[in-house]
């Protein structure tokens, strides 16, 4: 526990007085005569190093000819509370610098090891091993700035490295240059985006992007948002609908009322789930269509199943179709589930989390065909075009302020409606938030360094190396394809060596299905790789590769299946 | 094959990309860090909408553009964004810059992960567990559960949500309309997400019972018991009472001891929505404002509001521990949450939560916390509440300064009388044309760029000021130049 004392009263400057103490930062003497004389407010010592005997006979020297000075400055001091206003409570410099030197870090751990594939992926320690090993604690005294960047290593250093070639694990990969500099500029100005007022540069970005994605999805106008997180986007896009099927509800609530009932595929994403749990909709109202073999909804059940709704007395009011599921990376047939949809008057809503991508390149976007007739679109560029974690828009067709009137509360210390500028373009007001981040800010930087067509290219080449991949492993002895991929997501099985000659059996697949577990252990412990794997709707353990990061490249396809091969073939 | 081609090697150019990350960061420290502090240098730089569309050229073209434009890009950006860092910016509950929560976003958005298992961020899911257990132990719990959420809105949505799960577990399956008609309480001066709440979760706004408060703005615990008595009379279910700690507006602290007795003869859920109020928890002089917040059932708590930690960084902070978080959200989902993985998956917490993808909001407050101490904390906060402490004595010495309340918290909210209504109380016309004073005076200081202060009216009350100063860098002589600065630019008025 550190003593707090005011350096000009507490303290008499003796140097037994001094011996005792121990010194704040460390015991150069320099540091310590510079924090004397540009802040005589508040001193914290803490037992962290000893003050040399010789500095603390130039610190008396220098407390006495400050002396006179500080008494000075002590009369017109302001003590509020015991605290004194007078001065900074920060030492500005001291904070620039350790940003300077985290930036350095940064730069050399980070962002220089990201195109290396020597180093690792991860860096495996079971957690109870990781709590040891870093130190967790948050106490009472703070901690030197050479402490803290040591924490910083640390927390590099045991982190898995998303951006390295290799990681492959989830549905974002890879480092951006530009959304990373536009990501750090955000941090720097800490904006929140609600009013123009505030965010003003911001607002004015994130119309922009929406419009332009708006474009990309073939509608001549509309709405839209950013949201922290594609699960997000989904519950708008369901709070939306619900409210233009029956506005009181916002009001009156759900109790009473009858049954809604929202349609999605059996392969759709969890948020479904959630959102109708959070939204009082309730899971079982949820009706899941079947799909075909593919991962597509089959459009004749989602008609049956909008007619066992409607037999049931409950009112359906939503549809929604997924472009590029997370497991299978499958696309609905967004035309014929459209024609249901109209025909029955039923919302269509998109989740185009993961596909939305695709619908940059002008040779993929027939994957989404039909999405012009959605009522609303999430698309996270977060995911295949590398934005950085988070970057989500929910799209919306309407363009009579549906999003504006279904969630807006008018607070009046935000959204004054007396400000001298136009406050249309105060959007906040539209948000479930109150304060927002501004993630269009990323993908728009990046947008303009790379241009649409630098985007286009980056979507060509992760489903071409896709391509690759899945003729690669129909050529190699072991591995199987689950099924042939519309989209980035290659999901396969391996099968070892002492399991190829087995019968197909229930034995064969409850042995296959403890193979994916075992290799994943494998190449995390030794941190070469990194790629999920999971059991899906009936079927054992599979993996499932998806590629996105430009900096794979063919080599790096050779070397997961050639790992592959050598992490399980003892097993 | 032209799909082949090119694909033997990387489709991006690391070292050019290194090169123009070195250069923005440079420009960052330069525009954002040092200049965008600078008292010297303007908190805004206003344009009309329009005009700034075309500065900033925001168009998104076929073709990509080389570097140096895109630096020029980005200090435009830096430019004309609000400097929020800005010593004299006291517009919002959020403002000042700290470096070393600030290193810690960078290094958060450098290794760009998400939080939702310990195979993909390990550090991070040990140390959310760390932090949000020293924000319960500030509340006064020895256990519980928490998650970070993407703002206080959400905090409280997820509170009302779990609530509901709580007393109505079949609700989650059937749904809100197979449960009775809901009931909630909020002080009149609660914020505006506690409705958006209500919407969204189906409950109704209508099912919103507004509870008055007093003259500072705090609950009247027996207007609290009328309006249970009452949503009872209409047949509704009371389940949850929102207290608020810190009001947006006033600054106002509910009365926590009077308000869970009520709940605890009640039965109801308590949460307390401290996400401007809470990190006066870490001052042994101020928590005394939150007296009693230890038996409440949930509380939600920004550390990115008075610790200028950065946006976004919003704990909620369960005092359950049989995992109702967990059951009330988790969906399992087996491409994630695998039962089968070679570690404790008791550390995958990401089913908590209803997002899926979750930014990490743990490690900038973390890495402040190990800089400063919980002790350099609390210094902020009680150096808060002397700056405002200062300014109210002042505006009380000043003429044509007058308070709207003695302010229990940092909120100093004041009218500002021209030297034209002074003297002039009793004339008809005077609430008038003071209300339209504070947006006059707005207006002229953010064409000057010179400061930002926020003003609203209020309930009856016309526009008044509402002054925050949380940054550490303020200092007297920012608040003098606050109050001075009213005065320059109103004086005409």
């Amino acid at each position: 526990m550190g003593k707090r004392c005011f350096l000009s009263s507490d303290i008499s400057p003796n140097c037994s007085a001094f011996n005792s103490f121990r010194m704040e930062r460390d015991g150069n003497p320099n540091v310590m005569l510079e924090l004397i004389s540009s802040d005589f407010s508040l001193f914290v010592f803490h037992p962290s190093v000893l003050v040399p005997r010789a500095c603390c006979l130039l610190l008396i020297e220098m407390v006495g000819i400050c002396k006179q000075d500080m008494l000075q400055k002590k009369k017109n001091a302001v003590l509020v509370d015991g605290v004194i206003l007078n001065g900074p409570i920060m030492d500005s410099k001291a904070g620039e610098k350790f940003v300077e030197e985290a930036c350095k870090i940064i730069m050399e751990e980070v962002i220089q090891k990201a195109n290396d594939v020597t180093e690792k992926v991860c860096e495996w320690r079971a957690p109870e091993t990781l709590k040891k090993i870093l130190d967790l604690e948050m106490r009472d005294t703070g901690e030197s700035h050479q402490k803290l960047l040591q924490l910083c290593q640390d927390v590099i250093q045991y982190s898995v490295k998303t951006s390295h070639p290799r990681f492959f694990n989830q549905l974002y990969a890879g480092i951006d240059y530009y959304s990373l500099v536009a990501r750090f500029i955000t941090e720097a100005l800490n904006p929140s985006v609600y009013t123009y007022e505030v965010s003003p540069v911001f607002l004015l970005v994130e119309e922009t992007v929406i419009k332009k994605m708006i474009e990309f999805i073939g509608w001549e106008e509309g709405d839209g948002i950013f949201n922290p997180g594609g699960s997000v986007s989904n519950m708008y896009a369901m709070n939306l609908a619900r409210y233009k099927f029956c506005p009181e509800i916002k009001e009156k609530g759900l109790s009473g009322l009858p049954r809604l009932v929202l349609f999605t595929s059996e392969e759709c994403h969890y948020s479904m789930k959630k959102a109708a749990s959070f939204l009082g909709i309730g899971t079982e109202n949820v009706y899941f269509v079947k799909t075909d073999e593919r991962g597509k909804m089959i459009p004749e059940e989602l008609e049956k199943q909008v007619q066992r709704a409607r037999k049931e007395g409950s009112a359906p009011f939503l549809v929604c179709a997924t472009a590029g599921t997370t497991v299978l990376g499958a696309f609905d047939p967004l035309d014929e589930i459209a024609d249901i949809c109209e025909k029955h008057g039923l919302w269509l809503h998109v989740d185009a989390s993961w596909g939305g991508s695709a619908l940059i390149s002008r040779k993929h976007c027939r994957l989404l065909c039909g999405i012009h007739r959605a009522d609303s679109v999430a698309w996270n560029p977060h995911k295949m075009l590398l934005a950085g974690i988070q970057c989500c828009a929910l799209l919306v067709k309407d363009n009579s302020g549906l999003l504006k009137k279904c969630y807006s509360a008018k607070a009046a210390y935000l959204f004054q409606q007396d400000k001298f500028y136009d406050v249309s373009y105060d959007t906040g007001d539209k948000s479930i938030q109150c304060s927002r981040r501004p993630d269009a800010f990323k993908f728009w930087l990046m947008w303009k360094a790379l241009g649409t067509t630098g985007l286009e290219e980056r979507v060509n080449r992760a489903l071409a190396l896709a391509r690759y991949l899945v003729e690669e492993i129909k050529k190699r002895e072991g591995f199987q394809l689950l099924l042939e991929p519309e989209y980035a997501n290659v999901c396969f099985w391996y099968i070892p060596p002492s399991l190829r000659k087995m019968e197909d059996g229930p034995e064969f697949w409850q042995k296959l299905h403890e193979v994916a577990p075992i290799v994943k252990e494998r190449m995390m412990k030794k941190g070469s790789m990194m790629l999920g794997y999971q059991p899906h709707r009936g079927k054992v353990n599979f993996f499932r590769q998806v590629v996105i990061s430009p900096q794979v490249s063919r080599e790096d396809m050779d070397f997961l299946l050639d790992e592959i091969e050598l992490l399980a073939k003892d097993l | 094959m032209a799909e082949g081609s090119g694909l033997e090697r990387p489709g991006l150019d690391g070292a050019a990309g290194e090169e123009f990350l070195g250069q923005a960061l440079r420009l960052l420290l330069d525009e954002a860090v040092r200049n965008g502090t600078d008292r010297a240098r303007k908190v805004c730089e206003w344009r009309e909408p329009r005009e700034l569309r075309a500065l900033l050229d925001l168009e998104l073209r076929p073709h990509g553009e080389p570097p140096q434009r895109l630096l020029q890009r980005c200090r435009d950006v830096a430019r004309y964004s609000v400097k929020t860092g800005h010593p004299r910016f006291f517009n919002q509950l959020f403002s000042g810059l700290d470096h070393h929560a600030l290193a810690g976003r960078l290094l958060t958005e450098a290794l760009n992960t998400s939080q939702y298992t310990y195979e993909i961020a390990p550090v991070f899911v040990l140390m959310e567990e760390v932090v949000l257990a020293k924000l319960r132990e500030l509340v006064g719990w020895g256990s519980g559960d928490g998650i970070f959420c993407p703002g206080g809105s959400l905090s409280n949505m997820y509170a009302m949500n779990v609530a509901r799960f709580q007393r109505f577990p079949e609700g989650r399956q059937r749904g809100s309309r197979a449960l009775p008609r809901l009931a909630l309480f909020a002080s009149q001066e609660s914020h505006y997400s506690i409705e958006k709440g209500a919407a969204f979760l189906g409950i109704g706004t209508d099912n919103v019972f507004f509870v008055r408060a007093d003259e500072r703005g705090k609950m009247i615990p027996e207007e609290l018991e009328k309006e249970i008595e009452r949503a009872k009379s209409e047949g509704a279910v009371p389940f949850f009472v929102s207290a608020t700690c810190g009001t947006t507006v006033l600054g106002a602290f509910d009365p926590l001891q009077s308000v869970a007795d009520v709940c605890q003869r009640h039965g109801l859920w308590l949460h307390v929505d401290a996400a401007w109020g809470g990190s006066a928890l870490l001052s042994r002089t101020h928590r005394h404002l939150l007296a009693g917040i230890e038996r409440a059932d949930s509380v939600a708590w920004n550390p990115h509001k008075m610790l200028a930690v950065g946006l976004q960084c919003s704990a909620l902070l369960l005092r359950d521990t049989s995992g109702l978080l967990q059951r009330c959200h988790g969906a399992g989902a087996s491409y994630l949450f695998q039962r089968d993985k070679f570690y404790d998956v008791a550390y995958d917490t990401g089913d908590k939560t209803l997002q899926c993808g979750r930014r990490v909001d743990c490690l900038k407050l973390w890495l402040l916390w190990k800089a400063v101490g919980t002790e350099g904390l609390e210094r902020r906060v009680d150096r808060a509440f002397a700056c405002t402490r200062y300014l109210v004595e002042e505006v009380k010495r000043r003429d044509g300064f007058q308070l709207v309340l003695e302010p229990e918290f940092i909120n100093l909210c004041f009218w500002f009388v021209p030297p034209s209504l002074r003297g002039r109380e009793g004339c008809d016309d005077f609430w008038e044309r003071l209300g339209k004073v504070a947006p006059a005076i707005k207006e002229r200081m953010m064409r000057e760029g010179s400061m930002m202060v926020s003003y609203q009216p209020h309930g009856a009350r016309v526009n008044f000021f509402r002054q925050i100063a949380t940054s550490p860098a303020v200092t007297r002589a920012d608040l003098d130049f606050f109050l001075d600065e009213i005065e320059r630019l109103g004086h005409d008025l």
